[in-house]
């Protein structure tokens, strides 16, 4: 009899124990965020922004992905989200036209979707991007420019001459120099390094020989970042050849530190987490009037949205990431 | 001179000459002593798992997992050095993955041989199960704080040469790896039983078996080292490149069968030899990276590397109609 007593207290307290955060705050969301691929730096450091947010809110938030990069296991997650009955979808989509149609159902069912690295989604609320592509290229430029002093040769390089988003990087990168850098120029048209650091590494080195006088390397692909540092510091280049372009400090930190490389730049995971988990509160609150350009978010990097001319529901931040030596150790992935 | 002029090995020494002589001439910078050992170091990885295809190939097999094997080793075998922050020399990663390349291997001869399936698909299911195994079970991040001893390999060079303009070209010391299983599998393949059991099996099975060669025993031989030297091949590269990433050597069977078969191995068995391979490594190699130096368009590249190798072909398979 005293131990039934004990469990129903339990009980008791326990419901009152989960019950709590329910009961303080006003409507509670049930919002899950789904990346490309669960398992890897990027998607923990982006569930790392799911559950701060989701402390400071108090709303049900909670980040899960597909096991593998494929399209069709993505898709059945978003399939039993809709069965579930979450309230929204922070959605990272590995193929637009693969999600189209379980999202089409999503927002029948009054789901609400946030889309993200993903301009041309059509079936979404709205699509936030970390940055415009070119002014995100420009950006490294500035800095690979004024390691070289505004003067000398570089060489660019992209994962493959059909990406979208890396041409338009180094498009972005191109256009800054000439407009601003009028001693500075290209030693060779743009290489193209399949995404792969051994194949940077192959051709930068390659580059090098063939350019005695290359001064920078801007790197679009983030595996440049590491092909680059291997190949200047084999040369002994350090200070005679810059690097700036995308990199993640947990693969390139290593060459920042020692000095083969000046800089690298990428969008902070969980910023983007935060941002996409605010707009759909903000679209459940029956704010959705409220996000236009120049919206402020409050977090670093989406302080002033701008919206895409051509696309009233696409929404771009200036969120991306300068890593420089000084500040290298803070972003552990 | 005309024992010579009949071999594969002397089209490919002379189409290989020729490309460099054009090379050179284009750009100056090719005959530097740091471009020749930049050729050597890229070499070292495809040269190495060129050296297994070769005794597959030439035992009448292929085997395409072997990217997929050198991932799978050298990947789990840094994954449980860095978990025990392993801080010892180069050899145990290397005998790591070597073992663990050389099991699976054996896995690959055991369907083969056991149930007499086709190589192709056996390798090609190894490959994926491999890849698949790798990324549920092990892990699929970038692995970048490998064991000291695996950066150190990566700096350790055997040659340094001054150069005109003063910088220094070093030699790295993968290529000591690549000349150490040259020289092995060649005295295999040339001076032992075994090593010419692969060229019986090869040539007639049937043949190699009534006169007493173990069929079964030479097939797990050839796929076991084939596997092992991928092992050692995944830790060259890992360790060259100074990360481990699963996504890594994705691809590079193509280029390893095509440097076999330039190098004059018959697809179907039966002949071939070391030098040979290492020509058609060595000729694939210098054309990938010069074409920079001979101021191609990334965008021709690709061309260029297709094209090459279906000339040289082309040229060999001429020479033997004319004789």
């Amino acid at each position: 009899m005293k131990s039934r007593m004990t469990v129903i207290l339990l009980a008791v307290m326990a419901f009152y124990a989960l019950a709590a955060p329910g009961v303080a705050g006003e409507k509670k969301y049930k919002i899950a965020t789904l990346p490309k691929l669960d398992g890897i730096a990027w998607s923990h450091r982006m569930r790392e922004g799911v559950d701060q947010y989701a402390k400071e809110t108090g709303h049900d938030l909670w980040l899960l992905g597909p096991s593998k990069s494929d399209a069709a296991e993505q898709v059945q997650i978003v399939e039993s989200l809709i069965a579930q009955g979450v309230d929204a979808i922070c959605y990272v989509p590995f193929s637009v036209e693969a999600s189209e149609p379980a999202l089409k159902k999503a927002r029948e069912a009054d789901i609400v979707i946030i889309g993200h690295e993903a301009t041309t989604l059509e079936n979404v609320d709205v699509i936030i991007e970390p940055f415009d592509n070119h002014a995100y290229g420009a950006n490294v430029m500035k800095h690979l420019a004024a390691n070289m002093g505004g003067k000398g040769k570089y060489i660019c390089t992209v994962g493959s001459l059909t990406s979208k988003s890396h041409n338009e990087w180094i498009d972005g990168a191109v256009a800054y120099q000439e407009a601003n850098f009028p001693e500075m120029s290209q030693a060779a048209p743009r290489l193209e390094t399949y995404d792969d650091a051994a194949t940077d590494y192959a051709k930068l080195k390659e580059a090098l020989v063939a350019f005695p006088d290359l001064k920078g390397i801007c790197g679009a692909p983030d595996p440049t970042s590491v092909g680059a540092g291997l190949a200047i510091e084999e040369r002994g280049l350090e200070g005679k050849v810059f690097f700036s372009g995308t990199g993640l400090p947990s693969t390139a930190g290593q060459y920042i530190k020692s000095g083969a490389i000046q800089t690298i730049h990428f969008w902070d995971p969980k910023i983007a987490a935060i941002a996409m988990n605010k707009l759909a509160i903000m679209i459940l609150d029956g704010k959705r009037d409220d996000i236009k350009a120049g919206l402020n978010l409050g977090i670093d990097g989406f302080t002033d949205l701008k919206q895409d001319p051509n696309k009233p529901n696409l929404f771009y931040g200036q969120g991306w990431v300068d890593v420089d030596k000084s500040n290298v150790d803070e972003y552990p992935f | 001179m005309t024992k010579y002029l009949q071999k594969t090995e002397f089209h490919v020494f002379i189409i290989l000459v020729a490309f460099s002589l054009v090379c050179g001439s284009m750009n100056a910078g090719f005959w530097s002593a740091l471009n020749i050992f930049s050729v050597l170091k890229s070499s070292s990885t495809v040269g190495i798992m060129a050296l297994g295809m070769l005794m597959v190939i030439v035992a009448g097999g292929i085997d395409i997992s072997i990217p997929a094997v050198a991932v799978f080793a050298v990947y789990s075998t840094a994954k449980y050095l860095v978990s025990i922050n392993y801080s010892g020399g180069i050899l145990l990663p290397f005998a790591m993955a070597t073992v663990i390349g050389g099991l699976l291997g054996c896995v690959n001869a055991f369907f083969i041989s056991k149930y007499r399936l086709a190589p192709l698909i056996v390798t090609l299911g190894m490959a994926s199960a491999c890849t698949g195994f790798l990324r549920t079970f092990i892990g699929s991040s970038v692995i970048a704080n490998l064991p000291q001893s695996m950066f150190d390999f990566s700096r350790a060079t055997i040659l340094s040469v001054t150069q005109a303009d003063g910088s220094v070209a070093r030699l790295s010391v993968a290529v000591v790896v690549l000349a150490v299983v040259t020289a092995l599998v060649w005295f295999l393949m040339n001076y032992t039983t075994p090593g010419r059991g692969l060229y019986a099996l090869g040539n007639d099975p049937v043949a190699a078996e009534r006169i007493s060669f173990n069929n079964k025993r030479i097939q797990f031989m050839a796929y076991g080292l084939s596997g092992a030297l991928a092992g050692i091949t995944g830790v060259v590269h890992v360790s060259l490149i100074r990360q481990a990433n699963i996504r890594d050597l994705e691809g590079v069977e193509m280029e390893v069968i095509a440097a076999v078969v330039l190098g004059g191995t018959a697809i179907t068995g039966g002949r071939g030899t070391v030098v040979g391979t290492l020509l058609g490594v060595l000729l694939l190699t210098v054309i990938k990276s010069s074409l920079i130096l001979m101021d191609i368009p990334s965008s021709w590249q690709k061309v260029v590397i297709g094209g090459v190798p279906i000339l040289a072909t082309v040229t060999t398979s001429l020479r033997k109609k004319s004789f």
